[in-house]
């Protein structure tokens, strides 16, 4: 036991003198927590800038325009009537625009009395891959319809209510801080365990301990107990400055407390999966490009950053195959849904590839030569 | 203990496309500082490795402080200090740390004074606060000898411990060497420096092609070469020539003729004739055989930095 907190402390001290061991294991973390809660945190509605070219500029085209602007969801400002819309809008890399025709308040008020064209257009100019696109189409054409209630003086009568079932209101910080927590938990013991391994075999550390009296069990038990202790750390600091920044909701309860577990046996897990790595890794260079191979793809579609629900259903088959994937879950049943069947399943799952992994890789990382 | 330290007999380490160790026989007594000796490949430290408990043999016995190697080699770990060859120390750790840790896996608690007291003696106390990241190649040496002894260990196995080392340093070290036999300890040391082994060992066995060429003391090892070498500096070629003339068997090592006498009694006649020869040369002297023409004549080929020579 004496031999595996020397070492545990040991290697503990040179870890975070790296730096960038302790980059990963607390700056990483927050910096993400504070950068997607900004982006994702705030309840209010962005307004978007619309730009108008109004060539009609009567008293009904101005009307739709304060409609338009009276949403709050879009803001109007003009272009000018001498210029060419299409010219102007790659000028100015606009997303999307509107034109109102010339001969608007009057091509209405023909259609009104039968005297007109059947419709009235309006023209939206804009690229449908941009995010702004469909928002603004949205807005106009819900504008355009409550107008053309009041010109027809009729009324909605199909609507709808909203009933809120889920038991907490959640941000999107709430189910990102979990991700985060279960990717830096795959960083820090995956990324560590596959140079390490690397680096010790071929630096000859292996041999050199093999000197001495500690174990190899000690040794991994060590790394284990460092990792776990760190990562328990950072979990806590996460949740503080989750708290703090962004008020995520997260309890403290007994069930919160379950994500420890989740830690110790993602640890297990990682660090089994580094090794792994390691042992087929020729040097610590090719040790840190096969770590990023597996690590990359993972820490982006293993659900730390967005649900599996948002990704075509090839990638959520791909995700499924990912243990950071059940990781996460178990995280997020943990800290923030509170399921304890999730919670279960997840645990169970985690379990099993930690014991595959740190068996496969304890055995695969020879100490001694045959 | 009453026997050997070390005992070693028809040891073997076959490798599918080589034999590393093809039957060696040796025993090394308590207190006596042995060195292996031989060029890269010999085998020396595939050999050294084996009583180390890092390698399994092939076949053979090897026994280290009365324990089998095979068997359970954690039984005698703490009595049996190491310097590997291939030794790195740990970047990140400072030389007081790492020789602190290095005694705890051990099982021995090292107060600071006695960190102090190992630095000291391999003249590494002014760096005992620099992370090892930013130590010379010889100061890294120096560290991994202070690891090696933080043990106190009964047997100390030095692989190549001078390897990296200035002129001042490799001195230093000897003294060292010599202190720890003093204490009763044993060392078994690995080099392909003819002059250490000559210097520091009471026994010398030459290895070769996974086999020991010869063994004992230098002095016998010396004496079993039994030549005297009569050096004409300068001679060159004309100087060969003459030798020849006369019949005297002779060589050239750059410019130098060379003629070994095999037989003590022979060198005044031999030298007379060498001194008599119609060439011009720098001068003349006599050299007392070494281990370095104790280890051409077993090898036949010379070693420069543990590569064989033609």
């Amino acid at each position: 036991m004496n031999r595996i907190l020397v070492e545990t402390v040991v290697f503990g001290k040179q870890y975070l003198r790296t730096k960038v061991g302790a980059f990963f294991l607390f700056i990483f973390p927050v910096l993400l927590i504070a950068l997607f809660g900004a982006v994702f945190a705030q309840n209010t509605t962005s307004t978007f800038e619309l730009r108008v070219q109004d060539l009609d500029d009567t008293l009904m085209s101005r009307g739709f325009l304060a409609a338009l602007n009276n949403t709050t969801v879009v803001h109007v400002t003009a272009i000018p009537a001498s210029e060419d819309i299409g010219e102007y809008i790659r000028a100015n890399s606009l997303g999307v625009a509107l034109r109102v025709p010339a001969g608007f308040q009057a091509d209405v008020a023909a259609s009104l009395a039968g005297t007109g064209p059947p419709f009235v257009n309006l023209t939206i100019y804009g690229d449908p891959s941009r995010s702004t696109y469909g928002v603004v189409v949205g807005v106009v054409s819900a504008v355009a319809e409550q107008f053309n209630f009041q010109l027809a003086q009729a009324r909605p009568i199909v609507g709808f209510d909203v009933e809120n079932v889920a038991s907490s209101q959640y941000q999107a910080i709430d189910f990102i801080l979990p991700g985060i927590i279960g990717m830096t938990v795959m960083f820090n013991a995956m990324y560590t365990m596959t140079a390490m391994c690397a680096e010790y075999r071929t630096r000859k550390y292996f041999k050199l301990l093999a000197t001495t009296t500690l174990k190899k069990h000690e040794w991994l038990l060590s790394r284990v107990l460092w990792f776990s202790m760190a990562l328990l750390l950072s979990l806590l600091v996460s949740i503080a400055v989750g708290k703090v920044l962004w008020n995520v909701n997260i309890p403290l309860n007994g069930i919160t407390a379950l994500s420890v577990v989740f830690i110790v046996v993602g640890v297990l897990l990682f660090a089994g999966l580094g090794m792994l790595l390691g042992a087929f890794s020729k040097d610590p260079e090719s040790a840190s490009a096969i770590a990023n191979v597996i690590g990359f793809p993972m820490m982006f579609l293993g659900g730390s950053f967005w649900q599996l629900e948002m990704m075509p259903s090839y990638l959520q088959a791909v995700a499924y195959a990912m243990p950071l994937t059940y990781l996460n879950n178990g995280l997020r049943d943990a800290l923030v849904y509170q399921n304890l069947g999730g919670i279960a399943f997840n645990l169970a799952v985690v379990s099993a590839l930690a014991i595959v992994f740190f068996v496969l890789g304890s055995r695969l990382m020879r100490w001694t030569q045959k | 203990m009453a026997g050997p330290v070390i005992e070693v007999r028809g040891l073997t380490k076959h490798y599918p496309d080589t034999k590393a160790v093809d039957g060696v026989d040796f025993e090394v007594r308590k207190g006596e500082v042995f060195s292996l000796l031989g060029p890269n490949g010999a085998g020396k430290t595939t050999t050294v490795e084996i009583l180390e408990g890092l390698r399994a043999p092939t076949s053979g016995v090897a026994k280290v402080l009365g324990h089998e190697v095979g068997n359970d080699y954690s039984a005698i770990r703490r009595r049996v200090g190491v310097l590997p060859q291939e030794f790195e120390p740990f970047d990140r750790l400072t030389p007081a740390e790492t020789v602190a840790y290095w005694g705890r896996l051990f099982d021995r608690a090292v107060s600071k004074e006695q960190v102090a007291r190992l630095l000291a003696d391999v003249d590494l106390a002014h760096k005992a606060k620099v992370q090892a990241l930013h130590l010379s190649g010889g100061e890294k040496r120096k560290l991994g000898i202070a690891m090696s002894l933080v043990g106190e260990p009964e047997l100390l196995f030095l692989d190549e411990p001078t390897t990296g080392l200035d002129p001042k340093a490799r001195r230093d070290l000897w003294g060292l060497i010599r202190r720890i036999q003093g204490e009763g300890r044993t060392v078994i040391l690995t080099t392909h420096y003819l002059d250490e082994a000559e210097q520091l060992a009471d026994r010398v066995a030459i290895m070769h092609k996974g086999r020991i060429a010869i063994i004992g003391t230098p002095r016998e090892l010396v004496a079993r070469a039994g030549k005297t070498t009569i050096v004409l500096e300068g001679a060159g070629a004309a100087g060969l020539a003459e030798a020849q003339r006369l019949g005297v068997p002779a060589e050239l090592e750059g410019d130098d003729l060379l003629v070994r006498v095999d037989h003590a009694s022979a060198v005044r006649e031999v030298l007379g004739r060498i001194a008599a020869m119609p060439v011009p040369a720098r001068g003349l002297y006599t050299r007392r055989a070494t281990l370095e023409d104790v280890f051409l004549s077993m090898v036949g080929a010379k070693m420069e930095d543990g590569v064989l020579r033609p």
